[in-house]
């Protein structure tokens, strides 16, 4: 028991000072911030904005047809805006040549030219594309309808379309009921990022100075052993991805309306989580001499272990090579397991596997950083 | 000056001595370029999205479902989606598991309803924790929808007349008669293959730029997009790690020897900057080299890419040696150096392309080197002198070299 208080008392002393230190609420709370409003916003303009996509039409059509099938296009997803020559601003373009009309009276096939600017967005490009295909579909459906008639005549009397099949989108049953927010997605994803960097970079650094300046050797001659120092700096450095977790959590639930699903789970995961870059933290302390390169270290290991593991950008746009290859991230299993339990309310026996590879990294890494642990250089 | 040049060559040596906190700064901007690179590059064959896992329940099995199902076996299709087809409970199962990206229920009736020119609803069952793929499985859905309304309404006797020979007996149906009512299909057929064969109405796109710039996005282009912006943000990285000397040697006693030499503090300071400067440079050389033998990215006229990496070497310097004139100890740099670099890096591009970034970030990136540097490289690559990004670098450089010279000489006085 007395052994016990001593860890904690030095884990809980690692802690103070580095709540202490102001370079801390950068890390821990500004920085983090940041990437979240960026990344939440990008998401929530990707799910949700534009509600209502634009489409810039250059009409020179001499014919009745033109309007007509500007008429089909129009949805209320999508706003025409009808100009007579092409502007040099725009995100989607469409081009009504000046025969559109008498080609297609003449049953001549055409393509209209679609422009899309590289940097608009993907989505409402896609839903304006799909919306243009659709037209064309109607459209082709009526002249088909019509028959062999004359198709000057056709806009004076034709059968009109009708959307015999009609399409309705849902969410699986048991999981989410609303529509998911930007920060949804981006406050697992940084949270998980910065326990990553933050422990590493900063439990690291301090291991190696407590050692460089001969703390740890002063240790030694408090009852403490160079095993319960080993664990105390563990336990340290664990105590502060839980607390920079706990910080983002609580930001994102008052400020942006944060839904964990399972909120004791999800600490959970996160514990699992920061004691596995816990134990990488003082493993990299122990082995490196130079806070640039425990700095290097941790920005490759943190860069590559949140690019792999979706906490960037969703993991089904990756290929299927780089998801696979995504299993090596400890931030893959934190990011599906806090996934499963968000987007689809899933319990304990989800996440079972996760929890299990998260666990096992962290014994490992443990052993090893133990095995590596020095009281001097 | 043989002096500041001794110091210069000593400093650089002893870094090359130790170079794996430098080594770890290259490497990381190509290990990020070339994840980054490996995820988002366009791809020359096939679709640029993995393929889209569809569940399919069909609980009509009647002949509407059947060509609803056959359209997923064209190649376009196969190459765009990953179909199964399953049951609605072991496909609802699926989904509540996040195994697939959506799922697509054909009703009952489905085909009877479409026979009949009654109204028919498709459902799709989206994945919740997946932002695009869902959506585009629902934008085939539609166009899917809006085309079978279309078949329907062009053919709507023959519809009747199949709904008709669906329920009757094989006995009951009037063989002879059918002659005439194939004839007059044959004959849609022929009027429907003159607008569908090939279609009356096409898409022909392109992507664009400006008005009358046509782009053909490729992975070289992307990777020389990505490699500017990591290049300076670790250009920074480096830059601060050799002028953290300042401070350490302060710390370490070496500078209390060096001023018993017969060195000028004048002469310190300007080693240590013209050093930044130089290392600065040489590590910007080792990315570009990098960048072109493994990426191979363009970089445009190297004269003037040279000019505008030296005038960000030389900020760096000039800003770390300010810098560290000012922080009180080696452990203040440490901490507070990484963050201004990661902020620097957030706001001016280097993490993500700034025309996809909030205004307001947009805005704070005008006063970070990075903007200057990636705007100023994206004209180099595009044939233009980086004029507007060279002036602000070298004169805000200046600046700030004018404060960090005796704010430096300062911190060498013992």
């Amino acid at each position: 028991m007395r052994k016990l208080e001593r860890i904690l008392h030095v884990a809980w002393n690692d802690l103070r000072i580095m709540v202490g230190d102001k370079v801390f609420f950068f890390w821990t709370l500004v920085f983090p911030l940041l990437f979240i409003v960026l990344f939440g916003l990008l998401f929530k303009a990707s799910d949700n904005a534009p509600a209502v996509a634009e489409l810039t039409v250059v009409n020179r059509d001499e014919g009745r047809w033109g309007a007509y099938f500007l008429g089909k296009i129009e949805s209320p997803t999508v706003e025409l805006k009808v100009v007579a020559n092409e502007p040099a601003e725009y995100s989607r373009l469409i081009v009504l040549p000046a025969d559109f009309s008498a080609k297609i009276e003449a049953k001549k096939d055409q393509a209209l030219t679609f422009k899309k600017r590289e940097d608009a967005s993907t989505k409402a490009a896609a839903r304006v594309e799909t919306r243009l295909y659709q037209a064309i579909a109607r459209v082709l459906s009526e002249i088909v309808l019509y028959g062999d008639g004359d198709l000057s005549k056709f806009l004076d009397g034709h059968p009109e379309f009708r959307d015999l099949v009609q399409v309705k989108t849902r969410f699986p049953e048991n999981t989410v009921t609303v529509v998911p927010s930007g920060f949804d997605h981006s406050i697992p994803g940084t949270t998980i990022q910065f326990i990553m960097m933050m422990v590493i970079i900063y439990g690291g650094i301090t291991v190696m100075e407590d050692r460089k300046k001969g703390v740890l050797s002063r240790m030694l001659f408090s009852p403490l052993s160079k095993g319960e120092v080993f664990q105390a700096k563990l336990l340290g450095r664990w105590f502060m991805g839980l607390v920079q977790a706990l910080i983002l959590f609580v930001v994102g639930k008052i400020f942006f309306k944060l839904n964990l699903g399972s909120v004791p789970l999800s600490l959970l995961v996160i514990a699992v989580f920061s004691l596995a870059m816990a134990a990488l933290s003082v493993f990299i302390g122990s082995l490196c001499r130079k806070e640039d390169l425990i700095i290097g270290l941790a920005v490759l290991l943190a860069n590559i272990f949140a690019g792999l593991g979706g906490c960037w950008w969703p993991s089904e746009i990756v290929p299927p090579g780089v998801r696979t290859a995504a299993m090596i991230s400890p931030a893959y299993w934190a990011m599906d397991a806090l996934h499963k339990l968000r987007f689809f309310q899933g319990g304990f026996g989800d996440i079972f596997l996760n929890l299990g590879v998260l666990a096992a990294l962290a014994v490992v890494l443990g052993a090893v950083a133990s095995r590596t642990f020095k009281i001097r250089d | 000056m043989r002096r500041l040049l001794l110091v210069l060559g000593n400093d650089v040596r002893r870094h090359l001595k130790s170079p794996l906190a430098i080594v770890i700064f290259l490497a990381i901007p190509m290990v990020m370029t070339a994840l980054i690179g490996i995820i988002f590059a366009p791809r020359t064959e096939g679709p640029d999205l993995p393929p889209i896992r569809v569940l399919l329940v069909d609980n009509d099995k009647g002949l509407a479902s059947k060509l609803f199902l056959g359209s997923f076996d064209v190649d376009q299709m196969k190459k765009m989606f990953q179909v199964t087809v399953t049951d609605e409970a072991e496909g609802g199962r699926r989904m509540e598991k996040g195994q697939a990206s959506a799922m697509i229920i054909i009703p009952e009736r489905f085909t009877l309803d479409l026979l009949e020119a009654r109204t028919t609803t498709l459902t799709v069952v989206k994945n919740p924790a997946e932002q695009f793929l869902p959506d585009i499985a629902e934008e085939f859905l539609n166009t899917m929808a809006v085309m079978l309304s279309g078949v329907v309404q062009a053919f709507p006797d023959e519809a009747r007349g199949i709904r008709a020979l669906i329920d009757a007996p094989v006995g009951a149906i009037p063989w002879d008669k059918l002659g005439p009512e194939l004839g007059r299909a044959q004959k849609k057929m022929v009027a429907a293959e003159k607008v569908l064969n090939p279609l009356l109405l096409g898409l022909k796109q392109e992507e664009t730029k400006a008005l009358g710039a046509k782009t053909r996005f490729t992975q070289r282009d992307l990777f020389s997009l990505l490699l500017p912006g990591m290049a300076i943000m670790f250009l920074l990285f480096v830059v601060q790690t050799i002028m953290r000397d300042i401070i350490s040697e302060r710390e370490d006693g070496t500078l209390r020897r060096m001023m018993t030499t017969p060195l000028r503090p004048l002469e310190l300071v300007g080693a240590r900057l013209v050093g930044g400067w130089v290392m600065g440079m040489a590590v910007l050389l080792v990315m570009v080299a990098f960048g072109t033998l493994i990426f191979r990215a363009r970089w445009g006229n190297f004269a003037y890419f040279l000019a505008l990496g030296a005038a960000a070497s030389f900020w760096a310097a000039a800003f770390f040696g300010l810098f560290h004139a000012l922080v009180r100890n080696r452990n203040q740099a440490g901490a507070l150096s990484a963050p201004i670099i990661l902020a620097f890096s957030l706001f001016g591009g280097s993490m993500m392309n700034p025309e996809a970034m909030p205004k307001a970030f947009r805005a704070v990136g005008i006063a970070t080197p990075n903007r200057w540097f990636i705007d100023g490289a994206a004209l180099v690559r595009d044939g233009t002198f980086p004029a507007e990004s060279l002036l602000v670098l070298v004169g805000t450089g200046l600046i700030l070299a004018a404060l960090a010279i005796p704010a430096l000489r300062r911190k060498t006085f013992i």
